[in-house]
């Protein structure tokens, strides 16, 4: 008991002694009875009592308070401890009961508040891990059935096991999050490769699956169904480049074959280097920007197409080249090529596609193949009509030679002459059996092979037959001759007898090299050339042996033949199947006014190609050999030509013709006249015919102007006619 | 119409004139095809694509046209006038006139004029760029010994075939008179002359199946080189028949020619080696005109009747575009000697 109480009680005693002492005292003053006193006493006693129990009874209702709140306190303390899982320690001291209840509700207070702060830590820390696992929930089956609703804490477990037991639930979804996201990348970067490969737009296709992923940053949608959609993506983007690699892989083959096939230069295929290197690439090997893309894949097919173009007409070139070949071949083999038009007709058929080029090719070169078997095994004989052929040059040679009779007079060269001769007459007499030789080997070949020998489409044998015929007709000749100049001889002598000189015998004949200058005077040298002698031999000749070098038989005719075009269709009368062609027709050649005729007549036919100026001598001849005419026919040439259209004659001729004072000055009018529609067949006239062509210029020209006015074609179709007055001009120019 | 397929005679047009072709011209510049006819139209196609380009109708009979630059054209015509065609804009004006039918025409890069040859024997020269009106534009007039029968130019040289087989060869740069006065080396009409390319003289074709290769240089050395040679005949039971040679036309590359005949067939002829190089398949009517396209790839032939024989039935008139195979008109080396030589 402290002092103070005590102090406070004693005094509080003291006070009730005054006081009862005063009461005494007053009482006594008063007067008042004693069991009024003890009345008031005992009043007094109660009154006190009743304070004291109302006082007891206040404290004792606090302490059940006390109590109560410590029990509340206790159970919440171990409802805590329960939730939170953990042993409640406090109970334990409780027990103990160390001190009052105040002390003890103390005690127990700041647990209570930790205990709760505590809670509360813990349950923060709950929802935090739900509220995460809910949203990766959320990311991973978005679009799934996963509802949304916010996270719902358990207040009754709030124990560190749960917790732990969210947390690893809660890495394992951040786990699968993060797996997912890491494939959804994956995915994205090779659907990004395949984009860049392909040359296509990685962001559209992407975007087409879900925009979000089209997004440089930002989350993505890691859902199962968009991963399953990048991965068809992925798989489509794998077969179209496997598909594109396929088709760039067969095109650079081809590619490759093409520039095997034509040694493109390396420049060419430098710029599709970075196609062939990937020739035998794998599809992962295929890194390349846009190398599959469909541009590049075009590219590659036009350079195809376009070296595939190039190598048909190379093979097209090919072929005419091989074909030329092959007429090179069989020209020098003198064999007839195979039908020119089936040739043609393949090449044109390669030009429209129905027949393979190279099958053409092949055709081709088995036939050259075959020519060239063929010249082998004719090689021989053909050396032997070589010499053959050389021989009998030699040998018209020296017939124009013998027939020189100036022959021996001493001039240039007139030593290396004689020395030719003497060879050529060895080998003139070396013919015959040359020829028989060449006639049997030509039998045994032909026994041998079963087949003609042709020599330029001719048979052999009939060629040499023809010649040996030909041999003995001109022995024949020779033989009559020498009888005739035998007789002549004896004529001579006998004039000479009479007259006592002996005149130059036949020097009209001598045969001189025709002379190149054009221009005329050397009438007698240039008559020569048309010499009916000297033609008539050569007209007689058979057709095929024209064909063998007798053509040659001049060298006037040498010089033509110079200019004889190699081609057959330019040089008709040279080539043995033209010839064999027009046999029978000696005269060969159209002439619609008769100088034309003449000049064809002569045996000297202007060739295709041959030089004008030839043709001015030739006319120059052809004026004399119309002199010699002249004689017999001069007036009834004169009316024809009169009658006939006048033709031009170069101004030499023309001063020849002044010269010889003989042609009539109708020569020297110059009116071309026009042959009409020249597909007219024209004849060859044997007299100075009128015009044979059949003109039809506008019949009113024809009746007014006597002499025919020229018109084309195009002012015959116009109708176009011209004025009268102009026409004087005309005549009179 | 219908499509040709590529056969062995090109590709043909579509949409042709419909009566004669007098000429056909590729432009120097593009692919381009400027084709006159009797049916009074001057055409403008684009020969590769096969397009018709544009149409011009005259009040007669076109003879003759040129191209001026790829945007217009000069023609010559029947109705005596000379006019000139603006393609983009489908425009035309007249040039000038001659007294009679405008028989043939070309355009000088050189000088920037037009030249014309009529059978009013005269020709002359214009300028395009004058304005428009004969006075303006006029240059010149010259007359010639005959009626013009064709002309063709090569740098400054001109050369003007005329009826009467003359010859003219003139300087552009002094018209007053001729550089030289020939006559033709052949006898009969002349059809057509072309220079060559190289600019050393000109062939000149006739109506007798005939070409002549003549040479500018008059020394003898040079004259020398001048031939003539025959083509475009027939032999038919032992009869020759002759056919005109319409039309000659020189690569502009290699300087061999394509010859055109009333048989219906071309030919290409190297001159330099005498040689002819390659017949075209034959054309189903006469070869009216020729021309190369600029770099010789493409040669066109009008295969349309050109009235030698008169009026009479004849197969329609077509135009071919064939691309020319290098081996078609590239010199060949001159073959190997004869063996027998």
């Amino acid at each position: 008991m402290p002092t103070g109480v005590n102090n406070l009680l004693s005094r509080m005693e003291t006070t009730c002694g005054a006081l009862l002492y005063e009461l005494q005292i007053i009482w006594d003053e008063v007067g008042e009875s004693v069991a009024e006193r003890d009345r008031m006493l005992l009043e007094l006693e109660q009154e006190c009592l009743e304070v004291y129990r109302r006082k007891v009874d206040q404290a004792n209702r606090y302490r059940v308070q006390l109590r109560q709140a410590i029990a509340d306190a206790e159970a919440e303390l171990a409802a805590i401890c329960s939730a939170l899982g953990e042993r409640p320690v406090h109970i334990r001291q409780s027990d103990q009961n160390c001190g009052s209840l105040k002390a003890e509700l103390l005690a127990i207070l700041p647990q209570i508040e930790e205990m709760r702060n505590r809670r509360i830590d813990r349950k923060n820390q709950f929802i935090k891990v739900l509220e995460e696992i809910h949203s990766i929930k959320n990311e991973i089956y978005r679009s799934d059935r996963f509802a949304s609703n916010g996270p719902a804490v358990d207040e009754a477990d709030l124990s560190i096991k749960k917790l732990e037991e969210l947390q690893r639930e809660m890495q394992a979804l951040q786990s699968e999050k993060s797996e997912r996201l890491k494939l959804v990348l994956d995915r994205m970067k090779y659907l990004d490769s395949l984009c860049i490969v392909l040359g296509l737009d990685f962001k559209k296709i992407v975007g087409e699956i879900h925009p979000s992923l089209a997004e440089a940053a930002g989350s993505k949608n890691i859902s199962n169904s968009i991963i399953e959609q990048l991965g068809t993506a992925i798989q489509n983007l794998r077969e179209l480049k496997i598909q594109r690699m396929q088709q760039l892989q067969d095109l650079t083959t081809s590619l490759l074959e093409l520039w095997d096939l034509m040694d493109t230069p390396i420049e060419e295929q430098q710029t599709f280097q970075k196609f062939t290197c990937h020739l035998a690439a794998s599809e992962d090997e295929m890194t390349e920007p846009d190398i599959l893309s469909i541009n590049y894949i075009n590219c590659v097919k036009t350079e195809v197409s376009r070296l595939e173009g190039l190598k048909e007409s190379k093979i097209k070139e090919l072929i005419l080249k091989k074909k030329a070949e092959l007429e090179v071949l069989c020209r020098k083999t003198h064999l007839i090529p195979d039908s020119d038009s089936a040739m043609e007709i393949a090449i044109d058929a390669i030009d429209s596609g129905a027949v393979d080029a190279t099958f053409v090719l092949e055709q081709i070169e088995l036939q050259i193949a075959r020519v060239k078997e063929e010249a082998l095994g004719r090689k021989e004989i053909l050396e032997k009509v070589e010499k053959w052929m050389a021989a009998c040059d030699e040998e018209s040679w020296l017939e124009e030679y013998n027939r020189d009779d100036n022959r021996y007079n001493a001039g240039r060269g007139a030593h290396v002459m004689l020395k030719r001769a003497e060879k050529a007459r060895a080998l003139v007499n070396k013919l015959p059996a040359m020829v028989g030789a060449l006639a049997s080997k030509v039998i045994v070949w032909e026994n041998e092979k079963g087949i003609a020998f042709t020599y330029d489409g001719v048979r052999l044998l009939s060629m040499l037959e023809q010649y040996m015929v030909l041999r003995q007709e001109k022995e024949q000749e020779r033989k009559r001759q020498r009888d005739q100049k035998k007789l002549q001889g004896q004529l001579l002598t006998e004039q000479e007898a009479i007259y006592g000189s002996k005149p130059s015998p036949v020097k009209n004949h001598s045969v001189k090299k025709r002379p190149r200058s054009s221009c005329g005077g050397a009438s007698n040298r240039t008559l020569s050339l048309g010499g009916p002698t000297l033609q008539t031999p050569k007209r007689e000749m058979p057709p095929s042996a024209k064909a063998t070098p007798n053509i040659r038989n001049s060298k006037k005719n040498e010089i033509i033949n110079k200019y004889r075009p190699k081609d057959d269709g330019l040089a008709p009368p040279s080539s043995g199947r033209r010839v064999v062609g027009m046999a029978g027709h000696p005269a060969k050649h159209q002439s619609p006014n008769l100088v034309n005729a003449r000049q064809r007549e002569s045996p000297v036919v202007r060739k295709p190609f041959s030089s004008i100026s030839f043709t001015n001598s030739s006319k120059t001849n052809v004026t004399n050999t119309l002199e010699d005419r002249n004689k017999r026919h001069k007036e009834k040439l004169h009316k024809t030509q009169t009658n006939n259209k006048p033709f031009t004659t170069p101004p030499k001729t023309i001063s020849i013709a002044e010269q010889e004072n003989r042609t009539p000055q109708t020569m020297g009018i110059s009116v071309a006249s026009t042959p009409s529609t020249s597909s007219v067949p024209v004849q060859t006239p044997t007299t100075p015919p009128p015009l044979q062509t059949t003109i039809t210029p506008v019949p009113s020209t024809k009746k007014t102007v006597p002499e025919e006015i020229e018109y084309s074609f195009e002012e015959r179709r116009a109708g176009f006619v011209l004025p009268r007055s102009r026409l004087m001009t005309v005549t009179q120019v | 119409m219908t499509v040709a397929p590529p056969s062995s005679t090109g590709r043909e047009l579509s949409d042709p004139p419909t009566d004669g072709v007098s000429n056909i011209r590729f432009s120097n510049h593009s692919d381009h095809l400027l084709v006159s006819s009797w049916d009074k139209s001057v055409r403008l196609y684009d020969a590769s694509a096969d397009v018709l380009r544009g149409k011009f109708m005259h009040g007669g009979a076109v003879l003759d046209c040129c191209f001026h630059d790829d945007a217009s054209g000069f023609t010559a015509s029947l109705d005596h006038t000379v006019r000139r065609l603006v393609f983009n804009y489908n425009k035309e004006d007249t040039l000038g006139r001659h007294d009679a039918p405008v028989r043939c025409i070309e355009y000088s890069c050189t000088t920037g004029q037009v030249i014309t040859g009529s059978w009013d024997k005269t020709l002359k020269c214009w300028d395009p760029r004058g304005a428009s009106g004969q006075e303006r534009s006029l240059v010149g007039t010259y007359t010639q010994p005959e009626r013009v029968y064709s002309m063709s130019l090569v740098g400054n040289r001109l050369v003007v075939a005329t009826a009467g087989r003359h010859v003219n060869v003139y300087d552009l740069r002094n018209m007053s008179q001729p550089e030289q006065r020939r006559e033709s080396s052949l006898k009969y009409q002349t059809r057509c002359v072309r220079c060559y390319p190289n600019g050393t003289g000109y062939a000149l074709s006739s109506v007798e199946g005939r070409v002549a290769m003549e040479f500018f240089d008059l020394s003898e050395a040079g004259q020398s080189k001048k031939y003539a040679f025959k083509c475009h005949r027939k032999t038919e039971a032992g009869k020759d028949i002759v056919y005109p040679v319409n039309a000659i036309a020189f690569h502009p590359i290699y300087g061999t020619f394509a010859t055109g005949g009333c048989d219906g067939y071309v030919n290409v002829w190297d001159g330099d080696n005498k040689k002819r190089l390659y017949q075209y398949p034959k054309y189903t009517t006469s070869i009216a005109a020729l021309s190369f396209s600029r770099d010789g790839r493409l040669l066109a032939v009008a295969s349309s009747y050109t009235y030698e024989d008169g009026d009479k039935p004849h197969a329609v008139d077509a135009i071919f575009v064939r691309s020319v195979n290098e081996v078609e008109v590239k010199p060949k080396p001159k073959a190997l000697p004869n063996l027998a030589a």
